[in-house]
């Protein structure tokens, strides 16, 4: 059975991406209209638009599993791609695909029974011989049970979800006495997101690099690596900055991380796409963290270097082709930056700043590329991600590539929420990204300050608001409107404020 | 007011960590950098909303609040806090801001809409900066409310599982 139709069980950018090699491949798409945001711009991609608006849920449409089902059926789709997020790694979904006939485009529901259960995953490592850092043997029941782990193998320790990913249900732990507050948070954060309280204690490993391997295998046993990227550019565990390749690997580590990442595929007869997990010490000691058995929002990256189109690919293999490429057709060429430009207001702890996009441009040349599933006048809405755009960028070297992502992040203009721009343009700045000395624990520790401004950018600013209280105040043809309990506003203020209805 | 005008021939613009901008009145259409005056221009267009040109770049601006002299103004995306002062009004806040201390309590606000999970901390408890307060869901997050100050808690409004919006009360702490 060939792929003829797809249902996009997701939205924002990776639905637009996933459409778009799909219809490179004259394969027909179908995306789900929700009431969350009827006027996406996802949408427009679509050969056929589902309208589910009429349901007025909670819990959004793209984790309803019976419900997806049968869209899928009426709609006549042959297969679903699941994207990031959502679905992509329930293990029920992709099942109840195979026993609907349809094709889940991703592996098969063990692998990714076997890799989200992280507890499972560290078994299967182990039976590997893939280095890892040191921890309970399986889930820990109690805080006491916790302490107890933590007291043999030595502080500090990270309480990690056993169906985690994406950073949630995770709580670095440094002494005894703080570990009932984060055995707390870290089971409620895991109970909420992923439906599973359990957790289990692992050795924290300060200051590392977070390196990942993307893979690709095929349902005839094939599994080829595609590199490595670089993701120690986060906060709370949320990559904001990922690159490929990564100036801490040479030639000799990257094959032996690159073997190792096989060989963890292999052992759950990986098809499909997708991303194994290391941390990676300051004296170049690697430990298998988890294995992401999805699309990662970070692959435009690797398709950069490598030159191969991973949804196309992931397709090709759930059609049931066999890889085209072995392990040394595969070269790393020049260097890509990808910038998550979320709606988030940096100067608050990037606090999530949800609201109506006015303006919005971003700068094309052929270094640049652009993935984003919103457009002047779409809405960052509360019941979803605030992402507005990845912004990636390549060079023929990580310096050009730097240079060219400075350049590139003063042209892209986004009106009516914050965004994380202005930590990107401190970022490309900063010697310690430039140089790449950098680790996860960069922004905790090493910056003072999370954003760049010019020294004039704030003198501007002061003389707007001296313009203002000028009109407002000193001026006898005051066109001001006195308004709301004695405020002053500015006929600019009150136009905006109409905008927002 | 006209008398006031008459008077008035500087302006300055305050901003919240204290720095001063003057600016001579009437109010000149550039920035003077060095020697050389640099025209700036406000504009607004279709395709780009309102914004400022100065030296043949565009800066996007927006004003976020104006509440009697005071201005939150978004400039090329980050925030600033100025309040305008005349010569006289400028003087009376030193005046006042000598006499009365600073404030003994920590007011803690929710950042952003969204469900409390947990509340961690109860009144009376003492609280370090850093700690945290308060675990508020946000856009599928769980965020720490930390605590930003050394004190004791002397209010919590904050409940489990219920909605917040953003700015609401959560904990007061007495410094």
């Amino acid at each position: 059975m060939k792929i003829k139709r797809i249902l996009i069980a997701n939205r924002g950018e990776i639905a637009v991406r996933i459409m778009r090699t799909a219809r490179q491949m004259k394969i027909e798409t179908v995306a789900v209209k929700t009431a969350a945001e009827p006027n996406a711009m996802y949408l427009l991609s679509a050969d056929v638009i589902f309208d589910n608006t009429e349901e007025i849920s909670e819990i959004p449409v793209f984790l309803n599993i019976e419900k997806l089902i049968s869209i899928a059926l009426e709609t006549k789709v042959n297969a679903i791609h699941p994207g990031y997020g959502f679905l992509a790694e329930n293990a029920y979904f992709a099942q109840k695909c195979i026993d609907n006939e349809l094709i889940f485009i991703g592996p098969s529901p063990d692998a990714i029974y076997k890799m989200g259960n992280k507890t499972i995953a560290r078994k299967i490592a182990l039976a590997g011989g893939i280095p890892m850092a040191m921890g309970s043997e399986g889930n820990i029941a109690n805080e006491e049970e916790a302490v107890a782990v933590a007291e043999k193998i030595g502080y500090p320790v990270i309480i990690k979800a056993a169906s985690g990913g994406g950073g949630r249900g995770m709580r670095i732990v440094r002494k005894a006495d703080e570990m009932e507050k984060m055995f707390i948070i870290a089971s409620k954060e895991a109970e909420k997101a992923f439906n599973d309280p359990s957790v289990f204690v692992e050795k924290y490993i300060e200051n590392p690099k977070h390196i990942e391997f993307q893979i690709l295998g095929d349902r005839h046993g094939h599994v080829i690596h595609l590199g490595e990227r670089e993701c120690s550019i986060q906060r709370k565990h949320q990559k904001l900055l990922e690159e490929a390749p990564s100036c801490a690997l040479n030639d000799k580590l990257r094959k032996k991380m690159g073997d190792m990442a096989v060989q963890i595929a292999r052992a759950v007869d990986y098809h499909s796409a997708g991303t194994v997990e290391f941390l990676l010490d300051s004296d170049k000691n690697f430990y298998f963290m988890e294995m992401n058995t999805r699309i990662q929002v970070e692959h435009p990256v690797t398709e950069i270097i490598t030159g191969l189109d991973l949804i196309e690919q992931q397709i090709r293999i759930a059609n049931g082709e066999e890889l085209q490429y072995k392990q040394s057709d595969i070269k790393l060429k020049g260097w890509a930056i990808e910038c998550r430009i979320n709606a988030e207001d940096v100067q608050a702890g990037f606090a999530p700043d949800p609201g109506k996009i006015e303006n919005l441009f971003m700068p094309s040349n052929p270094c640049i590329r652009v993935d984003t599933g919103v457009q002047a006048g779409s809405s960052i809405v509360a019941s979803y991600d605030s992402m507005i755009a990845k912004l990636i960028v390549r060079g023929k070297d990580r310096k050009e590539a730097i240079k060219n992502c400075k350049m590139a992040l003063d042209k892209v203009w986004i009106k009516g929420t914050k965004t994380t721009l202005p930590f990107f343009r401190m970022l490309v700045r900063h010697k310690k990204f430039q140089d790449g000395s950098f680790t996860t624990s960069f922004i905790e520790k090493d910056l003072e300050k999370f954003y760049f401004n010019s020294e004039y950018e704030e003198m501007l600013a002061a003389w707007l608001a001296t313009k203002l209280f000028i009109e407002e105040n000193l001026n006898d043809d005051s066109i001001n409107v006195n308004f709301e309990h004695g405020k002053v506003m500015s006929p600019w203020l009150l136009n905006k404020r109409i905008n927002q209805f | 007011m006209a008398n006031d005008k008459l008077q008035i021939k500087k302006l300055y613009a305050l901003s919240s960590e204290n720095k001063k901008f003057s600016f001579s009145i009437p109010l000149k259409h550039s920035i003077r950098i060095g020697k050389r005056d640099y025209e700036v221009k406000l504009k607004s267009d279709e395709k780009f909303g309102t914004y400022i040109l100065w030296k043949n770049r565009k800066y996007p601006v927006e004003i976020v609040r104006s509440s009697q002299n005071k201005y939150e103004i978004l400039f090329n995306d980050i925030s600033y806090i100025f309040t305008v002062e005349t010569p006289f009004s400028l003087q009376r806040m030193k005046v006042l801001n000598t006499t009365l201390g600073k404030s003994e309590k920590e007011i803690i606000k929710a950042p952003m809409p969204g469900k409390i999970i947990d509340v961690l901390v109860r009144e009376g408890s003492t609280v370090l900066r850093g700690e945290p307060l308060v675990i508020l869901e946000a856009m599928k997050m769980q965020n720490e409310i930390i605590s930003p100050v050394n004190g004791t808690i002397i209010k919590v409004v904050a409940k489990p599982n219920t909605n917040v919006m953003k700015d609401d009360l959560l904990v007061e702490i007495k410094l």
